[in-house]
């Protein structure tokens, strides 16, 4: 497969202000990312690692008060190839010292009119997004049908009602929902968390958009409809060739269905690259965050020899106050005494190791 | 009998049944006898806006002065200068039905307006509002209708029109309330996704879909209200004045023959508000409690 990039993002920084705190939290520091066409590139990390909020930075998505100062995000779709922050240096003023950001002024209005202007053919239309709760991403008043043929109405060249409806009627049989007819008149309270699941992947899919982001897909969900709901995944994903962006902090999700990996922590990409090599166990190159994760995993055999779960020690990083070195070096088990000074001073950039294979690691520089 | 079709489902139960069939009966007998107040109240505009009446209600007839119900020709008996009651009671709906009317209409339009501005954008336009809508509800209504008819006019469209304004506050906390409800679950942000545009966003998704039968229930309030306002200003004489009918300047009127044992000439009248303001209530509530499911949980 020729690799043609849909999503390039590029040193995206999304930082709130938090007022009593008088600080930034900086959720999304310097992320870059790559979407090839055709394949689905997982993004894994613990709670508060700034999955969610790039996914949602990358649809403009987080309010303008606070929110993304910084970055390139290209879009290069069939139809459309555009900077999705386009314009974004005209209003927000940076003012850095010692290459750190102190102080974001915005021309918060300006900028949401400019988002608005960028976003409105991209929305919906080129980038979908599913969210992490299913049943309230639906309009709880409104027949699920409906907001599949709304979906429908506004993206795609449909003329009439009636054919929409029909279209909408083939997704969810495609979504594999049981007696389509029937489901297309109920609400969402009627509906268990799976279905809506599928419902919001029906109304994601209906509009035929070049990249689908999913927000872990999967939460929420007991095991034997997560399962399922993976299935599906995969099976669109073989059947369509969609492009997705997906979500998760359950890697055993991640390993199943995507090409790619970025494992993130703190906001930044750790380890960047293809599933195979990033997520095996035998990975020659591998940050120790990634690895920390990995044995964190249960398995059948730590059951069966009684052994108790491997955590990772410490707390998740606080996004207000990033140390100067490595993020992950106060949890981090492999630093060594010759990478100490290293480790604790400096931030390791994202380096290749292999073919395509990322690593923001000291153990890797020399 | 209740019936509940099972589906696959943990979130709540679902019912195919349509929303009358689940109802409390007791609602449906509300709703019911409201929907019955309001028809006779409409079809007896419709009959007095084109004089289709039994008698001509000004046509004083000192024949027939304080005529008892039941009199030939006077169903509901004749008042103090020998005119109909029934004619009088129908035409005197003319006396607030448009006024109200357009007093519901002005607070639901702009408070949900108001109420949307500050819901949906929120922050400082929230704070703005509020405050605003809250120097409007301090003032004493009642007061505010006398500066007004001293100021201008006693008439009812200028009191109908400081009964619309001073409704909206309430309409305004009302739709506020509920849009930073449904913020809350992420569906508008999952419209936003989509690509739905601000105005369907907001006129589709969140005012039909999740307003109207609020909206609703407000405009059979609101319609209560002000009939309530209408009347009782008629009766101290700064509403309609005489000799234009309204049911509240007929209760004025004849409750001077109250004590000699003519009890008609303000009872129907007066009953007429009791049971009018009864059906606009009860069909608000019985709507509430229907559409809005408040006694199921």
């Amino acid at each position: 497969m020729t690799a043609v990039p849909i999503l390039k993002i590029e040193d995206l920084r999304t930082y709130f202000h938090s007022r009593s705190k008088q600080a930034f939290i900086r959720s999304v520091d310097g992320v870059s990312l790559e979407v090839m066409k055709g394949e689905t590139l997982g993004v894994v990390g613990e709670s508060g690692s700034g999955k969610s909020v790039t996914a949602l930075s990358v649809l403009g998505l987080i309010g303008a008060g606070p929110g993304v100062i910084s970055g390139k995000i290209g879009l290069k779709s069939d139809r459309i190839q555009k900077n999705l922050l386009e314009g974004l240096e005209d209003f927000v003023k940076l003012t850095t010292r010692d290459g750190k950001i102190m102080e974001v002024s915005k021309d918060v209005l300006g900028w949401e009119r400019n988002a608005e202007r960028v976003m409105n053919k991209v929305r919906g239309k080129e980038i979908a997004m599913t969210f992490q709760n299913p049943a309230s991403s639906l309009n709880p008043y409104m027949p699920v049908g409906k907001q599949i043929t709304e979906a429908i109405r506004l993206h795609t060249s449909t003329k009439t009602e009636q054919e929409a409806k029909e279209r909408a009627l083939s997704w969810l049989h495609r979504v594999k929902i049981d007696s389509p007819r029937l489901r297309f008149d109920h609400y969402p309270y009627g509906l268990s968390g799976g279905m809506c699941q599928r419902i919001m992947i029906a109304m994601a899919l209906a509009s035929e958009p070049s990249l689908l982001i999913t927000d872990e897909p999967t939460t929420g969900l007991d095991a034997t409809i997560q399962s399922k709901i993976v299935d599906l995944l995969g099976e669109l994903k073989s059947e369509l060739g969609i492009t997705t962006m997906l979500i998760s902090h359950d890697i055993s999700i991640i390993s199943q269905l995507s090409d790619s990996v970025a494992v993130m922590y703190g906001g930044t990409v750790f380890e960047y690259g293809p599933t195979k090599e990033v997520l095996s166990k035998r990975g020659n190159s591998k940050h120790p965050y990634t690895s920390a994760l990995l044995a964190s995993i249960p398995s059948a055999q730590n059951i069966t020899e009684k052994r108790y779960l491997q955590a990772i020690e410490g707390d998740v990083l606080d996004t207000i106050n990033i140390p100067e070195g490595c993020r992950f070096y106060s949890r981090c088990s492999r630093v060594m005494e010759k990478f100490r000074e290293r480790c604790a001073g400096h931030e390791p950039d994202l380096r290749e190791t292999g073919s395509g294979h990322k690593v923001r690691c000291w153990l890797y520089f020399d | 009998m209740t019936k509940y079709s099972q589906v696959s489902g943990e979130i709540g139960e679902f019912s195919d049944l349509p929303f009358w069939k689940k109802a409390d009966s007791v609602d449906l007998a509300y709703v019911g006898y409201g929907l019955l107040i309001v028809t006779l109240v409409i079809v007896s505009y419709i009959l007095g806006s084109f004089n289709l009446l039994p008698r001509d209600p000004q046509d004083i007839n000192l024949q027939l002065m304080l005529a008892p119900p039941g009199t030939a020709g006077s169903l509901l008996g004749t008042d103090f200068m020998g005119r109909d009651m029934l004619s009088r009671l129908i035409v005197g709906i003319q006396a607030y039905f448009l006024p109200g009317l357009l007093a519901i209409s002005m607070a639901l339009f702009f408070g949900t307006g108001l109420g949307v501005a500050a819901g949906y954008r929120g922050e400082k336009l929230d704070t703005g509002i509020t405050y605003f809508m809250n120097l409007v509800d301090s003032f004493p209504r009642l007061v505010l209708i006398l500066l007004v008819i001293a100021a201008f006019k006693p008439d009812i469209y200028y009191i109908m029109l400081v009964v619309g304004l001073t409704n909206v506050p309430a309409v305004a906390s009302l739709i506020k309330g509920k849009i930073q409800f449904l913020k809350q679950k992420n569906f508008i942000e999952a419209d936003i996704a989509l690509g739905v545009p601000t105005s369907t966003i907001i006129l589709k998704h969140i005012l039909w879909h999740n307003c109207r039968s609020v909206l609703i229930i407000r405009a059979t309030l609101g319609m209560a209200e002000a009939i309530l306002m209408e009347t009782s200003l008629s009766y101290l004489g700064f509403g309609v004045q005489e000799p234009t009918p309204s049911w509240g300047n007929m209760v004025q009127s004849g409750a001077n023959y109250f004590m000699q044992g003519k009890f008609w000439p303000s009872t129907a009248p007066a009953l007429a508000i009791l049971f009018t303001i009864l059906g606009f209530h009860l069909l608000g509530d019985g709507l509430n409690n229907i559409l809005e499911g408040k006694r199921n949980s």
